[in-house]
């Protein structure tokens, strides 16, 4: 019984040195590959490389809303199992990827997927399905995405982390104009007035309060991105949202982080020195 | 026989666990601490590897403003530098671009050298200049101090201005073994040349208790070890952190 005991103490002892590698420094996600997402439901299966997702290109255009709500795409890579049957009959990409929709006066938008195509096709395939297995870029490829992403970065109002843009002050002094509706898909509905901005404690002595603004949310997400599945919200101060919970992707850590600005950004929250 | 094989076991584990706290790396001179030779591409593109001296930059600019703001990683060759990103006002160009700094033409011996000390003859006239707080081992000099006293005002930010937490909480650790002082973890003087994102929460998660920062692990790089090995003052110097500590 004792040797049992013993060769469990030793087993853990090795098992402990094992896990606790910890401390080390993860590798930043550059400004232009900031809330890039790799599809790959289907892709590799199917025999074409996986889609490169750029969240800045979108968001330029429409708000968060449109997409995760109107259009109904997961909040999660690769949970939606998008197929190119149903791009082809108008859903996910294929709402506007028709080749008939466009938006501000544009060119209409390229049509996802097709179960017929020839050479000249494939370069529109390749728009979207540019990630190579081994989870590289082509260099030219990559080098295009840099180069589109700095015309349009630099000129919009300059922020730390994440894509290196203001994307609220952008939207606010309007830089860029963000659609909301789209005919035949979105529905109208009268808006909400907005709750006043009110402040959430922080748990450790001296970090500021955090100052929330409904105001700053609805304008990209309307009420149904965060409630309820993601705040449920039922009364304040009953769920308690910790930072390790906002790290691991929890509650704001849904979308900041990956998309919204980055967590790492304290003092855009924590505003309220007290 | 075979009753000796537990505890051999065990004392094996145990000396394994203990060596790896106290095999201090070997300093270099003190105006070579901090110094390194960059060689992510230049040997295979025919250029000298780049010497790049972190006393000489730490004098005029906070740790925040390259590790955070120009992107630079924290470990060597990890930084996807090159010539063309230098150009386009990226990485070290954001200074060396002949407006802050010294800039790109004609100034290519400056930096791809391959001489770790190249900067050591300014090391003397630059102490010599400022009064800064002698100690032991790494530069020998009290940077921290330096901020405080006001002899050297390192800027804080470039063009995006940092975060200004005002996060002073002083953090009193308690060492593994109990013959050993605790340390104390000092906010403010880490503030002083660091955003909290630079620590938080990728070297140090948040948790109020559970993670142990073991001397085994800071040894290896992790944690206090990802600076306090190689730029900030080394741990030969055991009083600063764990003050109780007899010499």
């Amino acid at each position: 019984m004792k040797r049992i005991f013993v060769i469990t103490v030793i087993i853990l002892g090795f098992a402990g040195i094992a896990f606790s590698a910890g401390g080390v420094k993860k590798k930043k996600v550059l400004e232009q590959d900031y809330g890039n997402v790799v599809l790959d439901t289907n892709s590799l299966k199917a025999g074409v490389n996986p889609v490169l997702f750029e969240h800045w290109v979108h968001r330029k255009a429409f708000t968060c809303r449109v997409c995760h709500v109107d259009v109904g795409f997961s909040m999660k890579a690769n949970e939606g199992g998008i197929r190119a049957a149903d791009n082809m009959k108008g859903y996910y990409c294929g709402a506007c990827h028709n080749g008939k929709s466009s938006f501000n006066g544009g060119e209409p938008l390229f049509a996802a997927c097709s179960d017929k195509f020839d050479k000249d096709d494939m370069k529109r395939c390749l728009r979207c399905h540019s990630q190579e297995k081994a989870g590289q870029e082509r260099e030219t490829r990559r080098e295009q995405r840099e180069k589109a992403f700095r015309t349009f970065a630099d000129n919009m109002p300059k922020e730390r982390g994440g894509n290196g843009i203001n994307w609220e002050l952008a939207e606010e002094n309007g830089t860029i104009k963000l659609i909301d509706y789209i005919e035949g898909l979105s529905t109208r509905r009268p808006p909400m007035t907005n709750q006043k901005d009110f402040t959430i404690g922080a748990k450790v002595e001296g970090v500021p309060e955090i100052i929330f603004s409904h105001k700053k949310h609805t304008v990209w997400n309307g009420c149904e991105v965060c409630h309820p599945d993601i705040f449920i919200g039922v009364k304040k101060g009953v769920e308690k949202y910790s930072m390790i919970d906002l790290f691991a992707g929890k509650y704001c850590g849904a979308c900041h982080g990956k998309v919204a600005f980055p967590q790492s950004d304290c003092r855009r929250c924590h505003t309220k020195q007290v | 026989m075979k009753h000796l094989l537990i505890p051999v076991l065990l004392v094996i584990l145990v000396t394994v666990e203990a060596s790896a706290n106290f095999n201090l790396p070997p300093l270099p001179p003190r105006e070579e601490f901090g110094n390194i030779l960059i060689d992510r591409t230049s040997e295979a593109n025919g250029q000298q590897p780049v010497n790049f001296s972190h006393w000489l930059h730490r004098t005029k600019f906070t740790c925040r403003v390259c590790h955070g703001e120009l992107d630079f990683l924290m470990k060597r060759n990890a930084t996807e530098i090159t010539e063309r990103g230098n150009r386009s006002g990226k990485f070290c160009g954001a200074c060396h671009n002949g407006k802050i700094a010294f800039r790109h033409n004609g100034n290519c011996d400056k930096c791809h050298n391959g001489e770790v000390g190249y900067s050591n003859k300014r090391f003397d006239d630059f102490m010599l200049k400022t009064s800064l707080p002698m100690t032991m081992a790494g530069n020998g000099v009290n940077w921290s101090a330096g901020i405080s006293s006001g002899a050297i005002k390192p800027q804080t930010y470039i063009k995006k201005k940092s975060q200004d937490m005002n996060f002073e909480k002083e953090l009193l650790l308690e060492a593994e073994m109990s013959i050993i002082p605790p340390a104390i973890f000092p906010h403010k003087a880490h503030a002083a040349w660091l955003d909290c994102d630079n620590c938080h929460p990728d070297l140090f998660n948040i948790k109020k208790k559970g993670t142990h920062f073991s001397m085994a692990e800071i040894m290896k790089g992790n944690y206090c070890g990802v600076c306090h090995l190689s730029v900030a003052f080394p741990m030969d110097e055991c009083k600063r952190c764990h003050p109780g500590m007899r010499e």
